[in-house]
């Protein structure tokens, strides 16, 4: 007995001592981000190794192919130089990065998808700026650099591909078979729903299990109601994700559930399994990566499809625009080779690999020395402009740990049933306060990056 | 004692054989023997665990002493996740009755005894992965399951399994009991098959039917593995349970958060959220808890075989 109070005796002295000594250090996690730098030395002669890791042969098919060419090429190039890539998981991206990242090792060039992806390796130390090796005259012209991935002045990672985010294909043939014209207003769109549902046919085919086709929801819904601006505005507190236009999109979410939009498994299966239903013909109308859509058309064949953008209800200046982002690559804060991974990223927008891209993937480079003028295939060709002219893509401006934990789940509650839109929005303000207790530090970071 | 006769018993003292620390010295020879691995377990272990502490206890390489542990434990994923792995702990109980049943009745059988066994053992043998796949698809709304009862004109049986927030950790619950009920029967099964014929026979001979013999002489024999068993088990559902919900899930824990657990918690702070720190944090009270009840077991297991030896 005496032995126990003891021990509980020296716990409640340990814990007193460490209550004390926690609040003096309290302000420790609002210290701002410092970008990681390295100096860049002459290009090396001796033998260098360099490991790629990336993703995009997902929504990208063809992607593979043209990276085994582009190393190929680079390696003829440079005969001294050796690159290994690895094709990464949508769900292992991240987390394989973190992991590596923790450990100091690993990739020397990694993929990131653009916006608060590219922005918290490098508020983190991960990644080295890619404007401290490429010049400005280059990275110019790498397409949406500067919205999505710069910050004070530098640029974190360099635009690959554009993915023009999302495109909706609507099976006119299963409209017409129905009675049905493609809707063009949101009250349209859920009377579609009302009618495709009372024939027994699904009217959007979507997946959430994997929760990533909850952000696209939120960009293509809430860019209808607000920009980027606002998204940051509410990061950092100068708006509330329950204000009415932060909040409408999970409104109108909640109503396309309860007008039965969606195939009736959306909670249990991933989206590209879902998107498959649309191919076969179960559903009117699906949501592709804007790179894939092009391959998903060839499916069903041209004529039968109509590529549009979701029906409206909002009024923000985006409001019938696709959103647009460009998928990046960055050079790691360890590697030891910057300038060989910077001159290898620059030769991936070289001319005859930017057209070699379009080639394998029917995607567009995210370099604007692309002539897209050259593009005859009208898919594609209409995909290009609205990407071209696209609005800021918003899951790409809220931190990515709000994303996951607010976003992805609310959206499967609300597909389910069992929230309500308003109480979403409720549990998206609620953690977003959370996260700024935790890490107050991406707050400031949010000020810096949006001036 | 004057000093003379200190010096002297002293010097005594010094020179005579010391019987005690001859023992002691004995004592400790198997020192060599398990140095190799003490200090292998020590470096592996040992210095991860000292990293896990001291990090808990720091932001940015700062101390900020249970600054962590305060954020971690007002989090209300954390306490859910928390609430889910006690929920699975509920089921503990019903896996061990289940094993308990089937190792008793295939100690019954006279014929088949391998064939049942291997088919009830197999699942445990089965990697999670492939597991988490099978049952993913299986289970999905318009999956195998669900077709089958409306093909059996069940229909109104058919749920959404691992889409309702409602069902989804109960059906991982289930799932998990699938697969690790086999483990608890092939142990059960070897114990009762080590036990002495005549014990059985005896009871019989008393007039003890199939309940009153199982439940009076057969679980009590197999009382320290039945304690065994349960807190494996309980680990089990405390800290062992992440790949079941990041296959089913996709890693997501969901729908909404209706199956994130304390290990998912870990890993998705670690490597998605990059709050190693929290993370850290959240996996000292899962240490501590799974402590408590390893100890607990050795506590009971003491206990039960003081009871034995009575």
């Amino acid at each position: 007995m005496k032995r126990t109070t003891g021990i509980v005796a020296a716990l409640a002295a340990v814990g007193l001592a460490l209550t004390g000594c926690s609040s003096s250090n309290s302000q420790n996690r609002d210290a701002a981000a410092t970008l990681a730098t390295k100096t860049a030395e002459a290009y090396p002669t001796g033998p260098v190794h360099l490991v790629m890791w990336w993703w995009g042969e997902q929504e990208a098919p063809g992607a593979k192919k043209w990276l085994a060419d582009t190393v190929a090429g680079y390696q003829q190039k440079h005969p001294n130089v050796t690159i290994d890539t690895v094709l990464q998981t949508t769900d292992g991206l991240i987390p394989a990065f973190q992991a590596a990242a923790s450990a100091k090792q690993g990739p020397d060039i990694e993929y990131f998808w653009g916006g608060i992806y590219s922005q918290q390796p490098a508020w983190s130390g991960q990644i080295l700026p890619v404007s401290d090796y490429i010049a400005p005259e280059e990275l110019k012209h790498y397409l949406n650099a500067s919205l999505e991935d710069s910050y004070k002045g530098k640029v974190l990672t360099a635009p690959w591909y554009v993915n023009p985010q999302f495109p909706v294909l609507v099976r006119k043939d299963i409209l017409a078979a129905n009675g049905l014209k493609v809707p063009t207003t949101w009250p349209d769109f859920l009377s579609t729903c009302d009618t495709l549902h009372k024939a027994g046919v699904t009217t959007i085919a979507g997946g959430v299990k994997d929760g990533w086709f909850g952000g696209w929801l939120y960009s293509m819904l809430g860019g209808q109601s607000m920009t980027s601006r606002d998204v940051t505005a509410a990061v950092i507190g100068q708006q509330k994700f329950t204000d009415p236009k932060q909040s409408l999109w999970w409104t109108k979410l909640q109503e396309t559930q309860e007008h039965h939009c969606w195939n009736s498994n959306i909670n249990s299966v991933e989206l590209y399994q879902a998107q498959q239903q649309w191919v076969s013909g179960d559903a009117a109308m699906t949501i592709t990566a804007g790179t894939d859509a092009p391959n998903f058309v060839k499916k069903v064949g041209a004529d039968k499809v109509e590529i549009m953008t979701l029906p409206t209800f909002g009024d923000s200046e985006f409001a019938k625009k696709m959103a647009t982002t460009s998928q990046t690559v960055g050079i790691t804060a360890w590697t030891k080779f910057p300038q060989v991974d910077a001159d290898f990223i620059q030769f991936m927008h070289s001319p005859d690999r930017l057209a070699a891209w379009f080639d394998a993937t029917g995607s567009l480079p995210a370099d604007d020395r692309f002539d897209v003028s050259k593009v005859t295939d009208p898919v594609k060709k209409q995909l290009f402009e609205m990407a071209l002219s696209g609005a800021p893509y918003l899951e790409n401006f809220i931190p990515a740990e709000l994303d996951s934990s607010a976003i992805f789940t609310n959206v499967q509650l609300v597909l389910q049933g069992n929230r309500t839109g308003e109480a979403a929005a409720a549990d998206v303000q609620k953690q977003m306060e959370r996260l700024r207790l935790t890490k107050p530090a991406l707050v400031n970071n949010f000020k810096a990056w949006n001036g | 004692m004057s000093s003379p006769e200190v010096a002297e018993v002293s010097s005594a003292r010094d020179t005579a054989p010391r019987p005690k620390t001859r023992q002691r010295a004995r004592n400790l020879g198997f020192i060599p023997w398990v140095a190799p691995a003490a200090v292998t377990i020590l470096f592996v272990f040992g210095y991860s665990m000292f990293q896990l502490f001291a990090q808990s206890f720091q932001y940015h390489g700062s101390w900020v002493g249970l600054d962590n542990f305060k954020l971690v434990l007002t989090d209300p994923l954390f306490l859910t996740a928390i609430g889910h792995n006690a929920m699975l702990l509920a089921i503990v109980p019903v896996l061990l009755a289940l094993a308990l049943l089937l190792a008793i009745l295939l100690f019954e059988t006279k014929r088949g005894l391998r064939g049942y066994r291997a088919t009830l053992f197999f699942p445990y043998i089965l990697p999670i992965p492939v597991v988490g796949v099978v049952f993913g698809q299986l289970l999905q709304f318009n999956g195998a399951l669900n077709q089958a009862l409306h093909a059996v004109g069940l229909g109104g049986l058919a749920a959404d399994w691992l889409g309702d927030p409602s069902r989804a950790l109960w059906t991982m619950g289930a799932i998990i009991i699938w697969k690790e009920v086999g483990f608890g029967v092939v142990l059960f099964l070897a114990r009762l098959m080590s036990l002495p014929s005549e014990v059985f026979e005896a009871a019989r001979i008393d007039g003890a039917g199939f309940f009153r013999m199982h439940l009076h002489v057969t679980i009590p024999q197999l009382r320290t593995l039945v304690l065994f068993y349960i807190v494996i088990e309980a680990i089990v559902m405390v800290s062992w349970v992440f790949n079941y919900v990041y296959v089913l899930t996709n890693g997501q824990g969901g729908p909404g958060t209706s199956t994130v657990v304390s290990e998912l918690y870990i890993y998705r702070e670690a490597f998605q959220n990059q709050a190693p720190e929290l993370a850290a944090a959240a996996a000292v009270l899962l240490f501590i808890a799974t402590l408590v009840l390893v100890v607990g077991f050795f506590r009971l297991q003491r206990a039960g075989e003081g009871t034995f030896a009575e």
